[in-house]
């Protein structure tokens, strides 16, 4: 089958692919959305510390939500439907997709990085829940708008079905989705109470210690620690890692926190709430103050630390953007209970 | 190279303390960060960069305009900066 690109699906370019690909579909559904409110009634915004858990041997931090997270929290909301379908038979996977293009659906697929042709060698790693939106077929290449990309890109199909069953951590086992059905307008103000709620839940108040802004404390121990327990390069290592999930993978826990401030910003004019547009800029704030622990880290990576730049000192600075984050969380807190 | 893209591409070499670079043969738009770029920058270095940028001419790259978006040149940073200082 050949089927033509859709002509009306607009490729907008994002900065993190889950919320970008829910925000384009939800676009082309006809309801205009940013990405920056897709994340936030998504609830994408999340920190966890999980020492048990190890990527290359080093333990998992993460600052978003868990992958797949957004779309689900998108799926729910009343109105929408959401086909979703795993595959065992990669056949079956590649002519299902064709199936829906011919009948122009764009359809969100969850991939593996590592197997996408289009990216650069050096951006290539192995993370499965890339997700991506196909909307048309040349030939026997696959029309792609990848949201971390400024403009569609072309994928041959037999990278393509590598992509999609690429084995390993959160294997996507050939994942596709699409809307079939949306309501003509949100009911935005419902939608983010919702969201904001979902996230002041997992920010404040987890009994487990590695969650929320608990589990930034933790970390911040944690990291104190590292040079007298680990030595000198395995410290390093660890801290590299920290950054890299942090500012490297998808938009990174700074700018995560600013994507989410983006979204309180949004909210405040939707609702005309000027406690929001504080919160936002409280928001933007502790982003300000991860990113530069974030520098501060890459300086001692790099051999350049400056004075005074020391794990303890870098510590004190997580320990700063927990309570940046306790009291934005605590004042969204607060604005739910206060909401009819 | 126009004077303002020459003034950060001081200022990035400073940041990130690079050393035995021929600052006349980076063109306006040769890629800013990764394994083609002229300097040699890699993601750690482009966060410094981002922080930097922010502490001296007061424009931040957030959730719309990353990093990865805004530092792909010295062109495009420094269009930018002028865009939102």
């Amino acid at each position: 089958m050949d089927a033509s690109p859709l002509t009306d699906f607009s490729h907008r370019q994002s900065a993190h692919c889950e919320s970008g690909v829910a925000a384009n579909l939800l676009n082309h559904k006809g309801i205009p959305i940013s990405e920056a409110m897709a994340f936030g009634i998504g609830a994408g915004l999340f920190f966890g510390y999980l020492p048990f858990i190890r990527i290359n041997g080093l333990p998992l931090v993460t600052y978003r939500a868990a992958a797949g997270h957004i779309l689900k929290q998108i799926a729910k909301i009343p109105g929408i439907n959401m086909y979703q379908k795993k595959f065992r038979d990669q056949n079956q996977a590649m002519a299902e997709l064709d199936a829906a293009l011919e009948a122009s659906i764009p359809v969100g697929l969850q991939t593996g990085v590592f197997w996408l042709p289009y990216f650069p060698r050096a951006l290539r790693f192995h993370f499965n829940a890339h997700n991506l939106v196909v909307y048309g077929k040349q030939g026997d290449d696959y029309l792609i708008s990848d949201p971390v990309f400024p403009e569609p890109v072309l994928c041959p199909a037999a990278d393509l079905v590598r992509a999609r069953f690429a084995s390993g951590a959160l294997a996507p086992r050939g994942k596709m989705y699409y809307l079939t059905k949306a309501p003509e307008v949100l009911d935005r103000r419902v939608l983010i109470i919702l969201g904001i709620k979902s996230v002041c839940r997992m920010m404040l108040g987890s009994p487990f210690p590695l969650i929320g802004v608990r589990g930034i404390r933790f970390l911040a121990g944690r990291l104190a620690q590292w040079p007298s327990r680990l030595g000198r390069e395995r410290a390093g290592l660890h801290l590299g890692h920290v950054v890299r999930m942090q500012e490297e993978i998808g938009t990174g826990g700074g700018g995560f926190r600013f994507m989410y401030a983006a979204f309180l910003q949004e909210s405040a004019e939707e609702l005309q709430d000027q406690y929001l547009r504080d919160c936002a800029s409280s928001l933007t704030a502790a982003g300000d103050s991860w990113r530069e622990f974030a520098a501060r880290a890459a300086r001692v990576c790099k051999d350049r630390a400056r004075p005074g730049e020391t794990y303890a000192a870098m510590a004190e600075q997580i320990r700063e953007c927990a309570a940046l984050e306790e009291n934005v969380f605590r004042k969204l807190e607060h604005w739910v209970k206060r909401c009819p | 190279m126009k004077p303002f893209e020459r003034e950060l591409l001081e200022l990035i070499c400073t940041t990130c303390r690079l050393q035995d670079i021929e600052l006349d043969k980076i063109g306006s738009d040769d890629p800013l960060i990764g394994p083609d770029s002229p300097l040699g920058t890699d993601s750690l270095d482009a966060l410094e960069i981002a922080v930097t940028i922010q502490q001296e001419y007061g424009v931040r790259m957030n959730s719309e305009n990353t990093s990865r978006v805004v530092l792909q040149s010295v062109a495009t940073l420094a269009d930018y900066i002028k865009k939102n200082r």
